[in-house]
């Protein structure tokens, strides 16, 4: 034990003859360091990233920075930049964009390179709404708890406006090769330290040729904040929000998934459900579109509601492929359930509005229940099926409220 | 029962902020609290230990994936790292706070300044891991007349740019004291 701890401090435990030099080594008293060390330069400090942020924002972590709003502060059928939920896995770069060119390479007959400018005016510009999630949105319902982002009950998503063009166009300016099967995203992120893996993520070919997948300079019709992935970032609506990688400089055709950590130790589940509280078995899947999911933005948990009026249930509704087809709500804990008011269908991975005029028979407290059915007969299940990392929790959500006279 | 529980009390009384979830710079005082410390701090917060008690097998597949990610960490430090989380930091319940036995001892005052005030999480005497090795401060500032001062204010203050990018925090509570031991020692292993 003696011999490897030597090695951990490199040699150093010789030192016992520097005691000399005084005692104050017996004080032992804890450093007064901050929790986490200074951000290096061109790199954007959190507090900057914050003061753009709504009040309600949670903020899970600083380092790096994760955080989200609760459900009834999604009451919008469009997100605002300032709710987007907030989830890095390095730094916040500080980009100069008049200097920012994205690069395409790998299986394709030119590489080519483009700057900002040259994408707006060499490719037709679109605008779409669409959600991003993080894969382990809702994490903390799971029981026990899974590691990672300690995201709320609903926490780790947002639908804005996107502009942008579309990566298929891209691709096809480059020429893609026969062999062409997945396109990495890489993103200009920093670590801490020189030895931080870059965050790369690959998606299929066909999600890459989606013609709602963007390279988007745009949200909500102003230009990226930085958190967001100034001054362009991959946008893949209804898949896991790693795809959507940040600060994108490069895209890369490849012939199969990339193999690196973020793709291989990160962002997978069991390919075969596991026991609650087990690691991670050998054989795993790639996260990639999100199941059937809704939550209840209105009203807030806990409201007090008059019992002479009629309560308007809002809410929100997804699927990362196919769409909608009902959104149901119980107000019996899930014994039964009645169709709610679906809003109308926008773009192909919006979510999309619903809402449920209910009169409460009784004083007391309420409870209602969101479950929401996708147009292949999914539908939420009450509790997600657990997995080492916590991805994809899509239990229906419960909002309760207190009738008063 | 009532003896477990007095027993705990007592170890979380003498092994000080340990136990205490306030501090947000400690871990649960046990054999390799103070590596596993300076290293997760390194690139994050430690509240992303705390927060959420895994197996054996869950910490193995995080400390793997944190060393992917780019943790400078040898396989003799991921192990004592693991059986420190394993058993701290576990879905069983944990074992009173200990000593951190694996630290920097009484008997080794350098070792132990350089763990305490988390040195030895980018630092060694001969090899670059994070920042630059001892030996290469030291040759950086031979013939230096002013040389411990500047180091001292350095320490202290923290810095950044001499070696390269990657801050270093400043260790702003440590005593002139230790200050001084550091220092001393440093500028001495050319």
């Amino acid at each position: 034990m003696d011999e490897s701890r030597r090695s951990f401090l490199g040699g150093v435990a010789g030192a016992g003859a520097y005691a000399l030099l005084g005692d104050a080594a017996a004080q032992d008293k804890p450093a007064a360091t901050p929790a986490v060390p200074p951000a290096p330069p061109g790199t954007v400090d959190n507090a900057a990233i914050k003061a753009e942020k709504h009040a309600s924002m949670q903020y899970h972590s600083e380092r790096p920075l994760t955080g989200s709003v609760p459900a009834h502060q999604h009451d919008f059928d469009v997100t605002p930049n300032d709710r987007m939920f907030v989830r890095n896995n390095l730094l916040t770069p500080d980009i100069n964009a008049a200097q920012h060119r994205l690069t395409v390479k790998g299986l394709v007959d030119k590489e080519v390179s483009f700057s900002l400018d040259e994408l707006k005016k060499g490719f037709p510009a679109v605008t779409l709404q669409g959600m991003v999630e993080c894969a382990g949105s809702g994490r903390s319902n799971y029981l026990p708890t899974a590691s990672g982002t300690p995201w709320g009950q609903t926490g780790g998503m947002g639908c804005p406006k996107w502009t942008g063009v579309r990566v298929a166009d891209v691709l096809k300016a480059a020429g893609l090769k026969s062999t062409a099967a997945h396109v990495a995203g890489q993103g200009g992120d920093p670590g801490m330290i020189a030895t931080a893996a870059p965050v790369i993520r690959s998606v299929p070919l066909a999600k890459a040729l989606d013609d709602q997948t963007l390279l988007a300079w745009e949200m909500n019709g102003a230009p990226l904040p930085k958190v967001h992935g100034y001054p362009l970032r991959l946008v893949v609506p209804g898949w896991v929000g790693s795809a959507s990688t940040k600060w994108v400089h490069t895209l890369n055709v490849l012939d199969a998934p990339f193999k690196g950590t973020y793709m291989t130790s990160s962002y997978v589940t069991p390919k075969f459900q596991v026991e609650p509280g087990q690691k991670m078995p050998p054989d795993t899947v790639s996260t990639e579109a999100w199941p059937v999911k809704s939550m209840i933005t209105f009203p807030a948990p806990n409201a007090r509601v008059k019992g002479s009026e009629r309560i308007t249930v809002r809410g929100r509704a997804w699927v990362g492929q196919g769409s909608i087809d009902r959104v149901e709500i119980s107000v019996d804990e899930g014994v039964s359930w009645q169709r709610a008011a679906l809003g109308p269908r926008g773009d192909k991975y919006a979510w999309r509005t619903f809402t449920f005029d209910y009169q409460a028979p009784r004083f007391g407290y309420l409870t209602f229940l969101a479950r929401a059915w996708d147009d292949r007969g999914n539908a939420q299940p009450m509790a997600a099926g657990w997995n080492p990392l916590g991805y994809f929790w899509n239990g229906v959500h419960r909002v309760g409220v207190m009738v008063e006279a | 029962m009532r003896l477990e529980r007095g027993l705990a009390c007592a170890a979380l009384l003498l092994f000080g902020q340990a136990g205490l979830a306030q501090n947000p710079d400690k871990l649960t005082s046990g054999p390799g609290a103070t590596l596993t410390e300076n290293k997760c701090k390194i690139c994050h917060e430690l509240q992303h230990i705390r927060r959420t008690p895994l197996s054996r097998g869950e910490w193995a597949d995080n400390l793997k994936n944190m060393r992917e990610r780019g943790t400078p960490m040898s396989d003799e430090e991921m192990a004592v790292i693991l059986d420190y989380l394993a058993a701290y930091y576990s879905r069983d319940p944990a074992p009173p706070a200990a000593p951190d036995t694996l630290a920097g001892t009484g008997g080794d005052p350098v070792g132990k300044l350089l763990d305490a005030h988390a040195c030895s999480g980018c630092h060694t005497l001969d090899k670059r891991v994070v920042g630059p090795s001892f030996r290469e401060v030291a040759r950086r500032y031979a013939g230096d007349a002013g040389a411990a001062a500047r180091l001292a204010a350095k320490i202290r203050a923290g810095g950044q740019g001499s070696w390269g990018q990657v801050p270093m925090p400043p260790a702003a509570g440590i005593a002139d004291a230790d200050l001084a031991t550091l220092v001393g020692w440093v500028l001495q292993q050319k």
